[in-house]
Parts: C-alpha cells; structure tokens; sequence
C-alpha cells in the first residue's frame, strides 16, 4: 500500500479494479487493484503514459463511474456502499472536480457557474451569488464575473473551473490535467494557485498530469503503468533553475 | 477530397450517428405525413361526394328527350342511334314519381322507372340486396304488377334483408279517360245542338293499383341498380300504367333513350372534358323542326354526369379551400420541425467539423458530405413518411365513415398517386433545403473555435446585403399602403378614417404593415441591437391584424365586409403567428431570467432553475422554432374549437329571440286538400288550443329530371345559353303579403306584422350605401320591413346587375350570396338603348344567387309543355340567422348532401302571390298538370303556440298534429278520404338540434383535420427531446460531476420541453381567443371561450411534454456522469 505520512487518512483506496465492457470481446481492464492512502491536506500528482488509468482512478475516487471491484474511503466513509442519490450528494459536498477542458456550462456566466453547487446545496440564491462573486474576486476574476465562459481566455476559465470547484469547501479536490489545456505561464500562475489554497485551507488535491513539471509542485508523485501503481516518489523536489 | 469522399464522409455520419440521424429521419417523415396525410383526407373527402352522386348516374353518359316536351316513342331509337355512332349502347326508360305505401309507410314520392327487360349489359347489373348475386331482372318482372325495389327505399320502409317476399306496394296513377258530359240534374249526357252527339269532357281520376314487390336490388353498389333509387317495372308494364294519363291510352311512349360511350364509369371514370366535346358536339348536330315559325330542336339533350361533376367542383371547391388553408398552416409546422433537427444537426456536429476541415477538408466537401446526408435522410424519410401519410388517411378516412355515415355518400380512402410522388418528393426536397442552411453553416465554421469548441453564434448587426433587402421589403409594404386611394381608385387614401372600413383596404393595410415593418426591421437590425429592432417588427405584425379583429371589427369600423374574406383571414392568422412567435422568440431571454427567478425559490429545483431556463434562452433559435410548432397548431386548434363554441352558443342563445314566436312547422307531402267547409289551417287550430297563429305557404321542389322547372341562371333565349352550368335546381316558394304583413298595411305600420321576416341583403332603395356590422336588430327589421314592401309592390322593379353564375367560373373567394353585398362596384345591365333593364324582385335562401343577379323562372311549365321563362332580379336574400330565413333556410344543415336532395340544399327561389297563376305548380296555369293548386292549397305550416320555444309541450302538439293528419281511417285522411297523405311537424327546437349535431360534426372533423398538426407537433417535440438529450451528453456529465442527483436532471430535460410547450399553447390560445374575437365581431355574436378544449389541450401538452421529456431525460440521468464527459459530439 501507497501512503504518505502518518497524518489523518482522507482517502484509502483497496483493491480496486475497473473493466470497460465487462465480460465482452473487447473487455479493457483500466485498473487492476489499486492500493492507495492520502492524508488531509496531501497534495498528490498521478502521473504515467496516457492509457495507464489515471483518469479512470480519478472518475472512481469521484464516483463519476462505478468501479468493478474493491473499496474506496472517504473520510472513513465506505462510499461504495451509498446510494446513488446518496454518492450524488456526497460527491457534491466534499469533492470538487477541475477538468482538463474545464466543463464549465456554456450557457451559464462565470458566477452563475460558480453560485451552481451552492445553489445545489440548497443555498439562497443572493447568498450563493454573494459568496461566488467573493470567490472570484479572491481568485482575481472580479472583473470578468458576467461574462460567459466562451469570451474567457483558458486560464480564466480555469479559474472560474476552480472556484466552482471550491466553492463548497470540499475536502478533495481532483483535478485531471488542469492545466493541460493552458501554456505554461498561465499554468504556473494556476499551480501557484493550487498550492496556496492547499497550504491555506489545508484542502487535499489530487492532480492527474503528465507535465512533470507540474508534478514536482506537489508533495508527491504516484505513477502508474498499464492500470497499477508502479512507484511513488515523494517531495520535496528540487526547484526549477 | 472529391465527390467519393463525401459520399463516405456521409455513409459514415449516417451508420454512426444512428439516434440522431434516426431523428432526423423521422422529422421529415412526420413532414411527409402530414402531406400525404393531408391531401389523402382532401381527396377522400371530394371523392366520396363526387363518387356518391357518380353511383347514381351509373353508366348513363347522356339523355335524349323531347325537344317540345312530352314522350318520345319507339320509332325515335333509330334516329337517336344515328346521331350517336359512337356510342356503346343505347336504352329507352320511362320514368315518373309517384307515391307509394308499404304496410304503414307511406313515402309521397318514390321515383318509378320502367326499363326494357332485354336492355344491353353495357348498361350494368342489378344486384340482389341480399345474396349479392347478379340478377335476371326478367324472372321478377312477369307482369305489370311484378315491381322491384331499391335497397335504399326498401331502408326508408323500414324493410330489411330478412323481410319476407313478396310484399304488396300501393300506388296511385292518374287515369284520363274521355267521358260523355252530364247533366247535373238528369244524370243523361248533353248533346251537341249542332251534331246531336254527346259532348266529352276529359275526367281526371287517381287509380289506386297493388303492386307486389317480388325482390330487391342494391341500389348502393355500383352498376346499373344504382341509378333506381325506388320502384323498377318492366318498359312494357310501366307503359301500361303510364297510358292511363292519356285519354287514347297510346302505349308507345318512352322518357327518355339513355346513351353510354363506356362501360364500368365507376372503375374507369370517364374523361369530363371529352364528354363535354362529345356533347357540345352533339347539341350543334341534334335535329330541327319548326313549330309556329320557330326554329327548335326535336330532341333536348342533357348530361346529369356534366351538371353533377360541375356542381361537387363547386360546393367542394368551396370547402377545400378553407381546408387547404389550415393544412397549408398545419404543413409549416412540419417545415418547423426539420428545419429544427437539421440545425440541431450542425451546431451538434461543430468539433467534427472542425476536425475535417483541420485534416484538410475543403468547405465544398464539408457542404456536399452534409448535403449527401440530408439526401438520404430526404429519401428515407419520405419513404416512412407516404408509409406513415398512408396509414394516416386510411384512418382519417375511416374516422369520416363514422362521422358521414357509410350512407350514400360512403367514404372510400383515395390516394392519387400525383399526390403521393408530389408529397414525397417535396419532402425530400425540404429535408435538403432546410439541410442546406445547416451545411452552408457547418462549411463556415471557424477551425480553430470549432475545434475548441467555442460555438458559434450569429453576428448581432445585420449585414449589408440583408439590409439591402430589408429596403426592398419596405418599398413593398410601401407599395400596399398606396394601393389604398392611390393605385387601385375604389378604395380610399389610408389617411381618411374611410380608407379603414371596408376589407379591402384592410388586406392592404395588413399586408402594407407587415411588409414595411419587416423591411424596418432588418436594415434598424444593421445599426441597433437585433432583438430591438425585430421587436418593433414582431409588435406591428402582431399588433395589426389583432387590432383589426378586436377594435376595427369590434367598434364598427370596418362597415363593408364584401371582399375577400378569406385572404384576410389567412394573411392575419399568418401575421398573428408569426408575429408573436418572434415577439416571444426575441425576448425569451428576458422570459427566461423571470422563470429563473421564481423557480430558484423553490427548495429542491434550485439546480434546475439555474439550467433549464439558461439552456432555453441559450439556444434561441432552436427554442424558437421548437415552440412556434406549438404555436402554430395551437392557433388553429383553438381558432376551430373557439370559433365551433361561439357558433353553437349564440345559436342556442339566439334562437327564441330569432324565431319571432314560431315554434314548430309542418310539411305536408302533398299540397292540402281543397275542402269545401275546412282547411288543413282550420283543422290544426282545431288540434290544440296553445296554437295561436298558422302561416299556410306553397312551396314546390322540381324532381331530378325536371330540368323544364329549373331556374336559369342565364337568359335561356340567348345564345350563349348552356344548359349544363345554366340551369340550377332550386326549390320554389310562394310569399303573400298577409302571411308577412298580417293586417299591417306596410313598414310603417309597426304594431301590425304578423311575421319578423329578417332580410340579409336588400334591394334597390332599402340597401343603405355601406353595411353596418354592428346594427341593432330594430334597424335590421325595419330595413327588412322595408324590403317587403318591394317583395308586395308589383310597381316595384329592381335593377339587374351584370353578375353573372356559371359553374365553371364560381367566385369562391366571394361564396356568391353568402357575403352581404353593397352593389357598389357592380354595374347595371343596360339595353341597347342604354337604359338600366329592369325586373321584378325575388328573394332566396340560395348562397348560389348573389344580389342583384337576374335570374330566369320557368312559367306556365307543365311535364306536358315546354317553359315560359319570366326575369327577375335577386331583390334580397335570407337572414339565415334570424326569423324567417333560419326555419325555412335549414335544410343544408340537417339533411346535409347526403340526402341526394339537391334542391333541398341549393336553397330556394320565393316570389310573391301574384306570380303563382303563372305556374301550375302554385296555380292552375295548365289545367291538366297533376300538380296544379288552388289559391289557398299549401304545403308548408309555420306555426305559432303559447308555448315557450324550448318547451316539451311543443313536441306534444307537434305528435298531435302528425297524429291527426298520418292516422288510417281517421283524422284529416278521414277528410279527404285519401290515405296517401302524410304530415312531417317539427318544433324548431328539435330541427336547432339537428342543426347542432350536423355542426358538431363537421367541427369534429375540422378539429380532427388540425389535430394532424397537433400530433405531429407532439411526436416532433419527443425527436427534439431524444435529440436534445443526445447532444447535451457533455452538459449532463458536467451536472452530474458537480452534484446534480438524477432527479434534477430529468427534471431539468423535462422542464425545458414543457416551458416550450406551455409558451406555444399560451401564444395559441391567445392568438386563437383573438382571431376568434375577430369572426364573432363578423358575425356580431358574443365570444365563447372553450375552456373545456383549452383545458384539454394543457394537458394533453402536459402529457407528452412529461412524456417526451421524461423517457429521455430519464436515459440521460443513468448515463455514468464520466462517459457523458467524454462525449464529443
């Protein structure tokens, strides 16, 4: 088993195995028995060649697909075990989701995006708006609050992505590729932006990438290859010259 | 790429893409559908009419008779058959009316024919009624009292297949012997003083004979039996009795030779236009003779095919035209429909795009590919859709079998294959039109923005070639505005508050508005902000026709209603939608931020409230085109129910007021005995004391073959004159002053009129310069007074207007008499001396006969004689609405054309009392003719009772009538001493029920018409959702890695649909409610609103929005949330 430190496990993942298309010809076997612990405020990079079962990993860790075997811990919860209404709301409470293409609603402005899982949670609408646009202006976005995702650059999306993302005080935020679809100066700026909310909410992240570079910005790096763990590398690592 | 590329681009986005090309398919299916759905029920419709009265003529294509009137005799066959070599056979026949009695049924005039037994089999077959089987009609009819009877008189006898044969009949036939005159006193003949012989006189007698029914024949199925609707002798036997009318008892005697050029007329309809040629042909060969120095024809000749074919081309050309408008409407729901999954197909299929174009794709490759892919879906969906159009009008054909009865206008489905080829082909057609707007779209898209899937949205200022056309648009509405006063002198400047009362000017107002305002529209978009500036457009298209409907008709503006009605329906109703649909279209935003607000309140539905009403505004155009279905449908669904409601009520409503006290009448089927102590009116106040007042009337219908009695529509001396589409056969009906008037001197003399007869149009003198919408029923019945005045007046003459009918060239736009009628652009006829020609007035129920048009009566007419044509002007007609004409003028409604009574339902000519000794119909004209009448001989009985009109004692004084006069050995019968006489009395009330039932059909079958839409409307809503799922796999995936639970998802699919729905069926039934304002404010009755039928229509919306939008979005919430993120389109 991969773990990091003795700190309070916040995720612990047994045994877990995935398989598209289960029991026909073309049967894929995205994981086989994945063991993996993170503690609170952990901020962990996956990384490995593209079809290892990153994403895979991160869709089962968020329940956004169900997984073929084997067990997965969120703050001491069995989520397995939930319902489906009930992993609905436990996704929407303590896991915040950043994408590589950013999923932002098209039709939605950059705060209505934000105000979105607040509104979910039950929240008054002029609360959730108050609080989305607080946000925003926290994340330097205060003078694009309106504007709808497609007249904002990709770092800006990317920041509003973010802030959805934060907007419930999650306890993991997953992010896959988040800044695969950014050059690397608006990916620094939002990595920088990572780690300050990780140190400042002690918020866990853990990031799917295959820039390297990014990688080394967390405490640690697990790798993967062909839908296992090969190895973990932990942090610090050396800074960039 | 070329060519082949495109193919297999197509081949693969076709095989791939399944559910949306499956969508796709099915919308122009669904387009075709309706086309084919829509002409087959159009076609059925005109085919059962015309193939029911076809039936009848069964293979007879001409009939021979005599020139100079009377028989024609055995020597004539070879002269006719020379005349005719190219005919297939030819038959004689004998034919007549008579009554006849059953057991206790008494019809009073059943036709009788007599046929030869050997006449040629190209003439057809006779069927037993009940084995079906061919019949030898000589094995039944041995001997002059052997008869057979048609199916269809054997149902009206209440004689059904089980009946056992034979049956005795009783008949009458008139016998004319010469007879020695005698002396009343001494009982001895008189002698001649001159001669010494006896003097003779002729004495007319009825011959009462049994006749025994030995079998019946199917009158209903094509062949020879169809053409006999009652009682069938041998030639010879029917000779026999028909001799007896002559004091020489000459038994050469033959109606009429029958000429066929064909055989089996049903299955192989024969050409009308070589007919016609045919007979113009032998009407210009037929021989002369000369009679008192005048040239006339030995033979008359007359084709009931040609008049028949003329006369359903008229009465459905009418009706089809309002139906091809509401199709017309219910089709561009259809258009609506595929023009909305193909646009959904490009903006889904954006990436792709972009893709293709990356890896080298020329734009003409990505168009043809698309193009190719709208062709096939083109293709394949015009297959399903003359599938599904087949199978459509098969069952709305069925639905009319109910509705019509399979009677003798029996419902057959018809599909024309011209049709069908058409639908498909315009089908396929629009599905690669409404494909190119797409493809043109999808070769434009930006690569870069496409492939990071920026959408594409439509540029917000209009460009320079669209404002050009906006200016040209202008210019157009422009050239309207100055019709009115400018270019077309009839009407006024708009201007002057009299360029805005009559219908003309408004259908240039309309169209005026509606053009320059569009035109104002798109070049206004080119310089502020679209939704502005088409906002200004949308309001004006709206806003026109319904001010028009609601204040211009509502206030009494519009005072002349003449004109075409029927485009200014259809250009405000096609204003009114499209109006609002944009109204609403261009501000759904702002519909949507309100819906948003009010549902964010609502615990649980937050999510949705932030999606849903974004989504719709989002997606505006789709939005648009998916609820303008709706909008459509609904606009005619609710039009029809609304306008079927206020009918029905301000008939219910109106009619004790309308029938000015007259409660019921009755019909005699012979004109009243002439009684020497009583009368038939004596005799019903006798009945019950409730009955305060009879109005004794003479009315005369013509038979089928009595065309010497038929109305000319055209001078019948001219040479112009065409007996085909000239002559019309219209019932006749005497008016006398004291049945109107009372004892009232004239119009003045308010306190004294016996009868409030109300007039509709009015002659010369009484007809005010325009017509007033909005008068009061005082000011009608005094212009109506007025008009009677003229009716009585023999001093009185009236112009005759150069308006001329032919069958050929009917204004349907106008409906002839139907549309009240100024007079004012119609010039008078003049002689040659330059003077108006003037003619007596009659007045008509007919909407055949517009005012003011002459028309010429058939006098001193016997079976015997040839007619003496008198002119008259048409001085007025009914208000069929109101008393006088609504209980006389019903005929259409209740016995509708199934009946075959054609002059039943063409309407009546009346004239007054002082032209019925003209007639042997209505005086003694001709002494020998059977249907010569005394003065107070009447027919018809308009009476009146102490009763309220809707009261059940009514009914009661009305068995007692019919008991008193149709009892055996009792009664009236006993009177008279004749059993052959029958009274028919019905209360107004019940004949208001009949006429309710008879609407409420063809208001089914109207609402049934529109459901089309509605139902197409519904199944495009499910493809739209299905394909609103599919594309927005992404957007779901993105709901649900957020926190949506499935509910809310569903939801959110379901809610956008019924938003949609809701927002069509609100614009419908607004849009509806005001067109309907519109014709109550043209009929000036009170609005009903149907609240029954809007409520049905929520929820049947609410059923397939929940429907369509739950299956679908249901799929869409168990799609695991990471699958739906990687979807691409």
């Amino acid at each position: 088993m991969f773990h990091s430190n003795d700190s309070e496990v916040i995720l612990k993942i047994e045994g877990l195995h995935k398989r598209y298309n289960e029991g026909k010809s073309n049967e894929v076997h995205a994981l086989r028995g994945i063991d993996l612990e993170v503690k609170k405020g952990d901020m962990m990079a996956i990384m490995g060649p593209s079809g290892c079962g990153k994403t895979t990993l991160l869709n089962m860790i968020g329940h956004l697909d169900k997984n073929s075997g084997g067990e997965i811990h969120i703050s001491k919860i069995d989520t397995n075990k939930l319902s489906d209404g009930q992993q609905t709301a436990f996704r929407r409470d303590n896991i915040g989701f950043i994408f590589q293409l950013f999923n932002l609603f098209p039709f939605l402005s950059a705060v209505e995006n934000v105000e979105t899982p607040l509104l979910l949670q039950g929240y008054n609408s002029g609360i959730a708006r108050e609080q989305a646009k607080m946000l925003l202006r926290d994340l330097g976005m205060g003078d694009r609050l309106y504007h709808s995702p497609m007249e904002l650059s990709g770092g800006q999306q990317q920041r509003v992505a973010v802030a959805r993302a934060l907007i419930t005080d999650p306890a993991i935020i997953l992010g896959d590729e988040p800044t695969g679809d950014l050059d690397s100066t608006t990916s620094a700026e939002v990595i920088t932006l990572f780690r300050r909310i990780n140190k400042m909410n002690k918020q866990t992240f853990v990031l799917v990438t295959h820039n390297r570079w990014i990688a080394e910005k967390c405490d640690y790096i697990v790798h993967m290859i062909d839908g296992k763990i090969s190895n973990m590398e932990m942090g610090p690592f050396k800074e960039e010259k | 790429m070329g060519l082949i590329s495109s193919i297999k681009i197509a081949k693969r986005a076709l095989t791939r893409r399944k559910t949306k090309n499956f969508s796709a398919i099915l919308a122009i299916a669904l387009g075709v559908t309706l086309m084919v759905g829509i002409q087959i029920t159009t076609d059925t419709l005109e085919n059962a009419f015309l193939t029911s009265l076809l039936i009848r003529e069964g293979e007879v294509d001409i009939r021979f008779s005599n020139g100079t009137g009377g028989f024609l005799s055995a020597a004539d066959e070879s002269n006719i058959s020379a005349l005719v070599p190219d005919a297939l056979a030819i038959m004689s026949e004998l034919q007549s009316s008579g009554p006849a009695m059953i057991g206790s049924q008494f019809e009073p005039s059943v036709s009788m024919a007599g046929i030869p037994l050997d006449y040629n089999e190209a003439f057809g077959n006779f069927y037993d009624w009940d084995t079906g089987e061919v019949m030898d009609i000589s094995t039944y009819l041995a001997d002059n009292s052997s008869v057979l009877l048609s199916s269809s008189l054997a149902e009206d006898m209440d004689i059904n297949k089980s009946t056992e044969l034979p049956i005795n009949l009783t008949t009458e036939f008139t016998s004319i012997t010469i007879v020695p005159k005698l002396n009343e006193s001494t009982g001895f003949p008189i002698l001649n003083e001159t001669t010494g012989f006896p003097i003779l006189e002729l004495q007319i007698t009825e011959e009462r004979v049994i006749l025994s029914i030995t079998e019946i024949f199917d009158s209903r199925r094509p062949g020879i039996g169809a053409s006999y609707r009652g009682v069938l002798f041998s030639l010879d036997a029917y000779q026999d009795w028909m001799s007896l009318q002559d004091p020489l008892r000459n038994k050469d005697i033959i109606g009429a030779y029958l000429i066929t050029y064909q055989t089996d007329h049903f299955s192989t309809p024969i050409d009308e236009t070589v007919l016609q040629e045919k007979f113009d042909a032998l009407e210009e060969r037929l021989p002369v003779k000369m009679v008192n120095d005048q040239e006339v024809n030995v033979y008359a000749i007359d084709s009931s095919r040609l008049l028949y074919i003329g006369l359903i081309d008229l009465i459905f050309g009418l009706m089809s035209s309002f139906l091809n408008v509401l199709g017309l409407l219910i089709i561009i729901t259809g258009i609506l429909l595929i023009t909305n999954v193909q646009l959904m197909s490009v903006e889904d299929r954006e990436f792709q795009t972009g893709v293709l174009r990356a890896v080298g794709e020329k734009r003409g490759g990505i168009f043809r590919s698309m193009l190719f892919e709208t062709l096939f879906q083109g293709i394949f969906g015009g297959i399903f859709g003359l599938v599904g159009g087949l199978i459509f009008g098969q069952l709305v054909a069925l639905y009319l079998v109910s509705l019509f009865g399979s009677g003798s206008a029996s419902v057959q489905p018809l599909v024309k294959e011209s049709v069908v080829i058409f639908s498909v082909i315009v089908g396929v057609i629009l599905g690669m039109l409404t494909g190119l707007l797409p493809a043109l779209r999808a070769s434009r898209v930006n690569i870069v923005e496409a492939l990071r899937g920026i959408k594409i949205t439509f540029e917000e200022k209009s460009s320079r070639n669209l404002a050009f056309i906006g200016v040209l648009l202008s210019f157009l509405g422009i050239f309207f505005f100055l019709n009115n006063g400018i270019i077309n002198r009839n009407l006024q400047y708009i201007w002057l508050t009299s360029g805005w009362d009559n219908i003309s000017e408004w259908e240039n107002i309309l169209l005026g508005a509606g053009f320059l305002f569009t035109g104002l529209g798109i070049v206004l978009s080119r310089y502020i902000s679209r939704t502005k500036a088409f906002n200004l457009t949308s309001i004006v298209l709206w806003g026109t026709p319904v001010f028009m409907f609601v204040v211009a008709m509502g206030s009494g503006w519009i005072t002349d209603m003449s004109g075409s009605s029927l485009n200014i329906l259809i250009i405000a109703i096609i204003e009114i939608v499209i109006g609002s649909v944009m109204l609403v279209g261009m501000n759904l935003p702002y519909i949507m931020r309100f819906l948003r607000s009010t549902l964010i309140k609502i615990p649980g539905v937050k999510g949705v409230a932030q999606v849903a009403p974004a989504l719709i505004s989002s997606h505006k155009t789709r939005s648009t085109l998916t609820f303008a279905i709706f909008a459509v449908v609904l606009t005619l669904n609710v039009t029809v129910a609304s306008l079927v409601a206020t009918n029905i009520d301000s008939t219910v409503g109106q009619s004790e007021e309308d029938s000015r006290g007259i409660d019921l009448y009755v019909q005699l089927s012979d004109p009243e005995y002439n009684l020497a102590n009583t009368s038939y009116t004596t005799e019903l106040y006798r009945i019950d004391s409730a009955i305060t007042d009879v109005i004794g009337m003479k009315t005369f219908k013509p038979g089928s073959t009595d065309y010497t009695r038929y109305v000319a529509t055209k001078n019948p001396f001219s040479p112009d004159f065409n007996p085909q589409s000239n002559l019309l056969p219209l019932g006749f009906g005497e008016l006398r002053s004291d049945q109107i008037l009372g004892d009232a001197q004239n119009a003045t003399d308010d306190e004294d009129w016996r009868f409030d007869f109300y007039m509709y149009n009015l002659p010369d003198g009484v007809r005010p310069t325009s017509i007033d919408l909005g008068a009061s029923d005082e000011v009608l019945l005094d212009q109506s007074k007025r008009a009677w005045d003229k009716f009585f007046d023999p001093e009185y003459r009236m112009t005759a207007y150069n308006i001329t009918l032919d069958l050929e060239n009917f204004d349907i736009s106008n409906f002839g008499g139907f549309t009240a009628s100024t007079l004012e652009e119609v010039d008078p006829i003049l002689d040659i001396n330059g003077s108006e020609v003037q003619y007596p007035i009659v007045f008509t129920d007919s909407f055949l006969l517009p005012l003011g048009m002459p028309i010429w009566i058939p006098f001193n007419t016997s079976q015997f004689g040839f007619p003496v044509y008198q002119p008259f002007t048409i001085g007025g007609s009914f208000d069929s609405d109101r008393a006088g004409g609504w209980p006389l003028s019903r005929s259409m409604q209740t016995e509708g054309f199934s009946s075959g009574s054609f002059s039943g339902t063409l309407g009546t000519v009346y004239f007054p009392e002082r032209f019925s000794s003209y007639t042997d119909f209505f005086g003694m004209a001709d002494e020998l003719s059977p249907d010569k009448r005394e003065p107070d001989q009447f027919d018809t009985y308009l009476i009146k009772t102490t009763y309220p009109f809707d009261s059940p004692a009514i009914e009661d004084v009305a068995q007692s009538i019919e008991d008193f006069t149709n009892t055996k050995d009792s009664g009236y019968r006993k009177l008279i001493g004749d059993e052959f006489m029958v009274a028919t009395a019905t209360s107004l009330y019940s004949k208001l029920e009949a006429s309710l039932e008879m609407m409420e059909q063809m208001t089914n079958f109207l609402q049934i018409y529109v459901n089309f839409g509605l139902i197409i409307g519904a199944v495009g809503m499910a493809v739209i959702s299905v394909r609103n799922v599919a594309e927005r796999k992404r957007e779901i995936g993105m709901m649900r890695a957020i926190g949506f639970p499935r509910y809310q998802v569903m939801t959110a699919a379901l809610l956008e649909l019924m938003v949609l729905g809701f927002i069509g069926l609100i614009i419908g039934v607004v849009n509806g409610l005001f067109v309907n304002v519109g014709f109550s404010n043209m009929l000036d009755v009170p609005v009903v609103i149907p609240w029954g039928t809007i409520g049905a229509y929520l929820s049947f919306i609410t059923f397939i929005g929940l429907l369509a939008g739950a299956i679908p979005g249901w799929v869409a919430s168990r799609i695991p949330a990471a699958e739906a993120l990687r979807y691409v389109g």
